[in-house]
């Protein structure tokens, strides 16, 4: 891969974080309502809500006061101090919060294509017979659903009906584990359900992709000269349609980011999963600027290393992208 | 060229999964004794642990648990001893005793000289920006209610406290006194009082995840009746849906408000009792109509009538509300019908004035009065005295359902008297940003006709009489009302010592604030809280009889549970305090374990979630690394074959 | 690919499985959105609720109510006219902002392409749901309260929102067709001949170029109810102008899972499902129809 074109997207991603981080500041102060006001509480006297504005640096002019307060802030990695969670600083919440969605929709994804593509395999392989259309049918049926139906059902069969996993959360709170590996289990508990309703979500897609990518290649001219050859279908599938079918997987994951913050947000809302989707949705209510802009940011770059990591895999996988 | 990359590769992965593993704390080991554990459920999540910071019911009964009030509250909300052990009063003095054995969790002795601190502390803060700007400026306003002017502490256990009149609010108030030795260091408005805290209360804060749970373990100092429980974990759940499922599987112990149908389906389940209360602490509130009554024009903002202003009219669409089908259809009952501004529920009912000359329900009579006010009806339209058709918008908050679906009702009843309505559901800053006027910093231009929202009080009518005064215009009046006798008894009942002649006061306001309809109070919602019987027992309802066990004033409802009491017969639906003497129950029934022991067991347990967590991590990092490999090989050989 | 006529291309749509049953689906839902009150009356409201709360099905309430005790199968139908005119708008502004700037910029290439790509691939990296949540509240207050062509403003913010957050891609796929279609010799010619540009991308590039953008904009649609879905669920929705994501919230907030009543968010559901499954096959088939050979993405 050529280091011409590496450079120039490395030199695009970086002027996207940099415009991210302009638009930061101005996105969220155009939201109506502004932080002190949020609590609705009689207590409140004008000399308090002064106060907290003062403390957040809020009565200082927008332009350029605050923003270039918020510039130097930002540009040393000091995200400052959350509204809603006072005196609590934005990284400690953020850091806390990070790990559990990490997890969830991580593993999720991994799970998703691994499982599609076998699926998605299987089924083109199979062509026309009945696994076919079931593996098709409940993929198209899969992905047409929002993740957090998938949630709310799978929460009503196995949790409250059957009540084989925990309702809610990620740890039994108040619970003296004798060992490690009980702790595991606990987690691997509350984390089931989640990950089922995330994994069930993402797999439509791979294992369409799958499917279509096994039927044409069976189509080609290459498999049935390569059968007459007498090497078997099934290495011809795995040493040409699996590999077809991972160009578009790996720019499909780098698609998939921007959606799953969605999903993020509103399966967690289900499961009560203390993430950092529950946690952009509490910072919104409360106008919590800070907090606001440092995931968007996260996110923001986060997007642009995937899309970056994504383009440099391909490249290396497709020998035909290279300038 | 491919090869060396994945032999390079392989080593790479192999060394970061061993440094990982190595990183991994080993197991935690088994607890000596597994302490006892309360937890508590509830939608809003804390905010802050330092006491003058936070804004919010659940940061006011995490402070309770850790720091004692300068006075506390009793059975039935009443004054009761608190840091304080007694007090007397003589005109502007107060003389208060502190218990001489009385500590702070870390042992260190506790002392009039604290309380002194505390409050000179407040009252600097005071002096250098203002009443009520020491930290979210929610507690130091007390002392401005009980008109505190000088503290003294003449030795180590009298505090003597002289105000300015000689009314008895400062019995009341919200004044956590805090350590002297641990603040002095740090400034009261803003520190963020890191975990683990040391206070004299019965619990105190030993973890707090923002947004998930925070932690308190027994304070082995504690002067007060010794509950059955070590340690309290209060959960914040994303959804309350979710919290009564949890309180349904046992997971919790105590769930803070369900809605009205988990109310209905936790009722009668074995070991959970459900209690409605329109009478404790969290029922100290009213949900009520917002009128723009603002009175001087505003470029692009202000209400769209005159109308508005006047109070003839407002009193007029009071007859159109049906507040009866309200409580019935929107709180399926659990509610009391809305009348003035100050709740029954606040202390126990002492302070409520029901108004003379009560609005009915009655469209024909609303017409007649519309009609005598000078709004007259053409072509179906009600018109204004300007002769412009009447069409209010009304904005309410989404954060509760109940707030629309009593819009569609009002909006329904006013139609048919001829007025337009525009209705809309808008996210709570969106909404406290419109109610605010050109007096506000930064101003706003009240651009809104009608607003449903709701109010909470405490135990003392002040906070909730001062939203109506001129003063509030520019801070929370969200009605911008001005009344000048309003503003007049304001500061009358503000100073009057004499209960009595107070209440004549506040009567007189309630009835001004009833009849001019700045609000229209519709409901006040009753508490619908839940909790386990098979854990716990003893648990107390506070107010006696008709309150709540816990989210009450101050916490002594954590301090009278004791272990699960057996019940002969199923539980019904408002469960009858089971035991008579807190002290002695709790005291005799629970075996109780020191704090230390409980200390290390749940410590490791918290501190392995990390590493789990690490561990989930580090799972992630392999398996992402196998996948790509099996990609690069299978593209290798495909290449190979070719 | 140039098609001969819009009946050839639906008669070839049809006699696909998949396209026959989207179509059908579409047709169904189109049918109850346009007017829902023919079917179940008008839209019920707490005010004129029939029945009580969280009553089960049953043969007065085929899909029972609500905890309101509003009719399900009322609310549903009322909400197939909200959402599918959200979606129906929202894919329009889409279609019409990614499909205007795409031809432009691929046709007219240079600096202006160059611009143009970067304000797409920036608005690509945004969060797009995060960016609507925030955008929201924003436009609403920009727009106000009232009714707009009868349509509440809420409803219009959600399309202005979606439309903002999803024009991106659509602009991307539309320019690199655009960019083939350039290099055809036709195109040459008429630039010779001295016709305007303008001209040329009306008459020549958008012809060429409408085969894709309707099977992008079936797509799209499928993601704006998607999108309009998960908007209203977390509390974006209009109470007073319920959608099905709207009925979705409602019942998660009340609680209905955990409280036995699955008639609640069922019906939404697979409303939701039916109709974005159908666009999805309708999507697949015109995929086919258009790009016989050719692979499936990129």
């Amino acid at each position: 891969m050529g280091s011409r074109y590496l450079t120039r997207r490395i030199l695009q991603a970086v002027l996207t974080i940099v415009g991210i981080v302009l638009l930061n500041f101005v996105l969220f102060r155009m939201m109506p309502g502004s932080p002190e006001r949020i609590s609705h509480n009689p207590h409140a006297s004008v000399a308090a809500r002064a106060a907290l504005r003062e403390r957040w640096g809020l009565d200082k002019p927008l332009f350029p006061d605050q923003f270039i307060d918020y510039v130097t802030a930002t540009v040393q990695g000091d995200f400052g101090e959350s509204f809603k969670f006072k005196g609590k600083e934005v990284t400690t919440v953020i850091a806390g919060r990070v790990w559990p969605t990490l997890i969830l929709f991580g593993l999720g994804e991994l799970i998703a294509i691994v499982v599609g593509l076998i699926l998605g395999a299987y089924s083109g392989w199979k062509r026309g017979g009945p696994v076919d259309y079931g593996g098709n049918g409940i993929s198209l049926i899969l992905y047409s659903m929002p993740y957090f139906l998938l949630g709310m059902i799978l929460l009503v069969i196995f949790a409250t009906t059957l009540g084989w996993f925990p309702t809610a959360g990620m740890f039994t709170l108040g619970q003296t584990y004798s060992s490690f590996a009980d702790q595991v289990l606990d987690f691997t508990r509350h984390l089931i359900l989640p990950l089922a309703a995330v994994s069930l979500g993402l797999i439509g897609q791979y294992s369409i992709l799958m499917r279509s990518s096994v039927i044409e290649t069976r189509g080609e001219d290459y498999v049935t000269t390569a059968k007459a050859k007498g090497i078997s279908e099934s290495r011809v599938l795995r040493g040409h349609a699996v590999p077809n079918a991972l160009l578009p997987t790996v720019s499909l994951i780098g698609i998939n980011l921007g959606f799953i913050i969605a999903g993020a947000i509103t399966v967690e809302v289900v499961f009560s999963w203390p993430g950092l989707g529950t946690l952009t949705q509490e910072a919104l209510e409360a106008r919590d600027y800070p907090m606001l802009q440092a995931i968007f940011l996260i996110l923001a770059i986060t997007v642009v290393l995937a899309n970056l990591g994504a383009d440099i895999v391909y490249g290396r996988l497709d020998p035909r992208v290279r300038t | 060229m491919r090869q060396p990359l994945r032999r390079r590769m392989t080593r790479s992965f192999a060394a970061l999964s061993l440094i990982s593993v190595l990183m991994l704390p080993a197991a935690a080991p088994a607890a000596a004794a597994d302490p006892v554990v309360l937890r508590v459920g509830t939608v809003q999540p804390l905010d802050a642990i330092n006491a003058y910071l936070t804004e919010y019911f659940v940061g006011y009964e995490v402070f309770t648990l850790n720091y004692d009030l300068l006075v506390g509250y009793g059975k039935n909300a009443e004054p009761a001893p608190g840091f304080v052990q007694s007090w007397t009063q003589d005109g502007n003095t107060w003389t208060f005793k502190i218990r001489p054995d009385l500590k702070w969790s870390d042992g260190t002795p506790a002392t009039a000289e604290d309380a002194r601190w505390t409050i000179q502390s407040l009252l600097d803060g005071q002096a250098k920006n203002g009443v009520g700007s020491v930290g979210a400026g929610y507690l130091d306003l007390y002392l401005d209610y009980a008109t505190v002017q000088s503290v003294t502490a003449p030795d180590l256990q009298t505090l003597v406290i002289k105000t300015k009149t000689p009314n008895t609010q400062i019995l009341t108030s919200y004044i956590p006194i805090l350590p002297k030795h641990i603040w002095e260091k740090r400034e009261i408005g803003k520190d963020p009082n890191d975990a683990p805290v040391v206070g004299s209360g019965a619990y105190q804060v030993k973890e707090w995840k923002a947004g998930e749970y925070v932690r308190l373990v027994r304070n082995p100092y504690y002067w007060g009746p010794k509950g059955y429980e070590d340690e309290i974990y209060i959960q914040f759940f994303k959804s309350d849906a979710a919290m009564a499922e949890a309180l349904k599987a046992g997971d919790i112990d105590y769930a803070r408000n369900v809605t009205a149908d988990q109310f209905q389906s936790l009722t009668g389940l074995p070991n959970v009792v459900t209690v409605e209360s329109a009478l404790s602490a969290e029922a100290n509130a009213f949900t009520q109509i917002n009128y723009n009554t603002y009175s001087k024009p505003i470029k692009g903002g202000g209400a769209s009538t005159k109308a508005l202003q006047d109070p003839a009219f407002r009193d007029a669409l009071g007859y159109a509300i049906d507040k009866q089908t309200l409580v019935d259809k929107v709180l399926s009952g659990h509610g009391l019908v809305g009348s003035t501004i100050i709740p029954p529920a606040m202390a126990g009912g002492a302070w409520h004035l029901e108004p003379a000359n009560r609005r009915t329900f009655d469209i024909e009579l609303a017409k007649k009065k519309l009609n005598t006010a000078g709004y007259i009806l053409v072509d179906g339209k009600r018109l204004d005295k300007e002769g412009q058709p009447i069409n209010l918008r009304m904005v309410v908050p989404a954060s509760s359902a109940s707030y629309s679906a009593s819009a569609e009702f009002i909006t329904g009843w006013w139609k048919q008297l001829g007025i337009q309505m525009t209705t809309q559901s808008l996210d709570d800053g969106a909404v406290s940003a419109l109610e605010k006027a050109p007096e506000n910093d930064p101003p706003g231009k009240a651009d809104f006709d009608v607003v449903i929202w709701n109010w909470a009080g405490d135990v003392d009518p002040n906070s909730l009489l001062a939203i109506l005064a001129t003063s509030a215009i520019g801070g929370n009046s969200d009605t911008f009302f001005s009344n000048p006798r309003y503003d007049q008894l304001m500061l009358l009942q503000a100073s009057e010592p004499d209960p009595v002649k107070r209440k004549v006061l506040t009567d007189e306001m309630q009835q001004l604030a009833y009849d001019q309809a700045p609000y229209d109070v519709l409901f006040y919602d009753a508490a619908l809280h839940a909790y386990r019987t098979d854990k716990f027992g003893g648990w107390q309802l506070q107010p006696e009889k008709v309150g709540l066990p816990l989210f009450g004033y101050g916490s002594p409802g954590y301090n009278t549970l004791t272990a699960p009491v057996p019940l002969a017969t199923p539980a019904p639906s408002i469960q009858a305090p089971a035991s008579t003497a807190p002290g002695a129950s709790a005291a005799a029934a629970a075996p109780v374990p020191s704090g230390s022991a409980s200390g290390g067991g749940s410590g490791a347990s918290t501190g392995n979630s990390n590493s789990l967590l690490l561990l989930g991590g580090v799972a992630l990092v392999i398996a992402a690394g196998v996948v790509i490999f099996a990609a690069m090989r299978r593209r290798r050989s495909a290449k190979d074959e070719e | 690919m140039r098609l001969a006529s819009w009946r050839d291309f639906v008669r070839r749509l049809v006699h696909r499985p998949e396209g026959l049953v989207g179509l059908v689906i579409i047709g169904v839902f189109t049918l109850l959105a346009i007017a829902p009150w023919l079917f179940v009356g008008p839209l019920e409201t707490v005010t004129n609720a029939s029945g009580r709360r969280l009553e089960p099905p049953s043969v007065s309430h085929l899909l029972g109510t609500d905890n309101l005790g509003r009719d399900v199968l009322n609310l549903t139908v009322h909400g197939a006219r909200i959402s599918m005119l959200i979606g129906f708008l929202a894919t329009l502004v889409t279609i019409v902002i990614g499909a205007l700037l795409g031809i432009v910029s691929g046709f007219v290439g240079g600096r202006t392409d160059t611009v143009i790509m970067r304000i797409t691939d920036f608005f690509l990296v945004l969060p797009t749901f995060v960016l609507a949540l925030i955008l929201a509240p924003i436009v609403l207050e920009i727009i106000g309260s009232g009714e707009v062509l009868g349509m509440r403003t809420t409803l219009i913010v959600i399309v202005v929102v979606i439309g903002i957050t999803s024009w991106a891609t659509t602009a991307r796929i539309i320019r690199s067709q655009t960019l083939s279609v350039k290099e055809r010799a036709f195109v040459d010619r008429a630039r010779v001949i001295g016709a305007g540009p303008w001209h040329t991308m009306r008459v020549h590039i958008l012809p060429n170029v409408t085969g894709l953008i309707v099977a992008n904009a079936v797509l799209v649609f499928a993601g704006a109810i998607l999108t309009e879905t998960t908007l209203a669920f977390i509390g974006l929705g209009d109470p007073f102008a319920p959608s099905w994501g709207q009925i979705l919230g409602a019942s998660q907030d009340a609680g209905a899972p955990g409280l036995g009543a699955w008639w609640w968010y069922v019906s939404p559901g697979v409303c939701i499902v039916l109709v974005v499954l159908a666009f999805t096959l309708i999507g697949g088939a015109l995929d086919d129809l258009l790009n016989p050979k050719a692979r499936r993405r990129r």
